[in-house]
């Protein structure tokens, strides 16, 4: 006979419907030859069923009641608190730059739950979608991202810098200095997961001239194949004939590696 | 699919969409309500507890990070109102002994109207008020149909395995006090 405790956990599985097709006949099978765990089991699946008759009584309006008038209550005291939060936010912007830096490290509370679920690959898709929402609602917020990009990017971390990336691509539209910084981190940041996720975020911003330009120019500054290759797949899908040019100039380095001399070719082929 | 949405709306919630908690509380308030309420068998104490489960849900909500389920996440937080509700308010041993339930059950208007069935549930549920608290909570929690095991053991800090093993004894438990009192 099987063992006492996993037959205890097979009979849960079987109760709370855990169990299916095939499963649950094998263990209507083993019932049937073990006399003593279906004597053991019937008793209890009496119990368990009967569980379900218990009767709840209904809530009372009472309880919505006072459940929506704590929620106004939070609602309004977080709208006060927007109201004077942001004054004081705004007349830290512009600052010097130390200050910006702390001004940063506040609002993180306030934007950047998206910033720590961003790096969550299972939620980002959600994640997205919240942030988006809160972003079309509030051009405060926005000003403030902005503000907050610049700041992070300038961190020693490298997981700072990458959620400044990160926050840059969530910006409706990038201002100048955004754009600016971004592609200083493209080119010159040492980490090379930061410098993939600027083609990313940059990408974003490809309807602009300056920045189509400036993506051809950062592929000689590149050292690392997976940059390399991520601006050669951008620029396919852009058509960009300019960044041939630039593409053969780094064909012709000698120490090119060969998956990305590989790729620069196809890629080539298929923008000409 | 709707773990999903649940999911989605409490990050906006975190993110200050305050109101997007007013669907999550339609959505989980009769569930959260019969956790409470037969942990307790007191209505107007039950509904208190699931108030202070949104409060605390709207006070953590910086701690939510979208990973693993909400509902487990929200069951937790209840399970902590309840522990937190019991420790300030330690209850006068009601009904802690089979013999004063079953007093009590002789004198009750149920019986006498003598529905065999009825009286079993009513049997079954004061069986359930004198289970331990910890037999009572995982039963309750096994019993959401919602909720897969390994939602539960999330709930209460175990292993699945562990979890079905607590819900199998509590279960037991419960069919022995089940029945002394049925034979009295």
């Amino acid at each position: 006979m099987m063992q006492q405790e996993k037959f205890e956990i097979w009979m849960i599985d079987y109760l709370s419907d855990e169990l299916e097709g095939k499963d649950r006949l094998n263990f209507e099978k083993y019932l049937e030859e073990n006399d003593d765990h279906r004597k053991q089991f019937e008793a209890l699946k009496e119990t368990w069923l009967q569980l379900d008759e218990v009767a709840i009584p209904e809530t009372s309006p009472k309880m919505d009641e006072q459940f929506f008038d704590m929620l106004h209550d939070k609602m309004e005291s977080q709208n006060h608190k927007k109201e004077s939060g942001l004054g004081w936010l705004q007349s830290l912007v512009g600052s010097i730059k130390k200050s910006q830096l702390a001004f940063a490290m506040l609002i993180l509370g306030v934007g950047i739950g998206a910033g720590y679920v961003l790096n969550n690959d299972s939620n980002s898709d959600t994640t997205v979608n919240t942030v988006n929402a809160v972003v079309d609602t509030n051009t405060e917020t926005e000003e403030v991202r902005g503000q907050l990009v610049l700041t992070l990017l300038e961190q020693a971390s490298a997981n700072k810098r990458l959620q400044g990336v990160n926050e840059a691509a969530k910006l409706n539209d990038a201002n100048e200095r955004v754009i600016e910084a971004l592609f200083t981190t493209l080119n010159n940041d040492p980490n090379v997961n930061v410098r993939l996720v600027a083609v990313e975020s940059l990408a974003k911003y490809v309807d602009t001239p300056e920045v189509r330009m400036g993506l051809v120019k950062s592929i000689g500054f590149q050292d690392s194949p997976l940059v390399q290759i991520a601006l050669a797949d951008l620029m396919v899908a852009l058509q960009e004939k300019t960044s041939v040019e630039s593409m053969k100039q780094l064909l012709e380095q000698p120490d090119i590696d060969n998956t990305v001399k590989q790729k620069l070719e196809e890629s080539i082929n298929h923008i000409i | 699919m709707q773990e999903l949405t649940n999911n989605a709306l409490m990050l906006k919630v975190k993110s200050g969409d305050l109101d997007k908690l007013g669907l999550l509380y339609e959505r989980h308030k009769k569930r959260l309500f019969g956790f409470f309420f037969n942990m307790n068998s007191d209505a107007a104490l039950s509904e208190d507890l699931v108030q202070n489960v949104f409060m605390r849900i709207l006070k953590y909500k910086h701690t939510y990070t979208g990973e693993g389920s909400f509902t487990a996440w929200m069951f937790r937080t209840a399970r902590n109102v309840n522990y937190d509700y019991y420790r300030r308010n330690k209850p006068e041993n009601k009904t802690s002994e089979v013999s004063e339930v079953a007093y009590k059950l002789e004198d009750s208007d149920t019986i006498e109207k003598g529905i065999q069935e009825k009286e079993n549930i009513t049997v079954l549920h004061r069986a359930m008020q004198l289970l331990t608290p910890e037999k009572r909570e995982v039963l309750v929690l096994s019993k959401i149909k919602e909720m897969q095991f390994s939602e539960v053991a999330e709930v209460l800090g175990c292993s699945e395995g562990a979890a079905k093993v607590k819900a199998h004894r509590a279960l037991k438990a419960l069919r022995t006090i089940y029945l002394q009192l049925e034979t009295r």
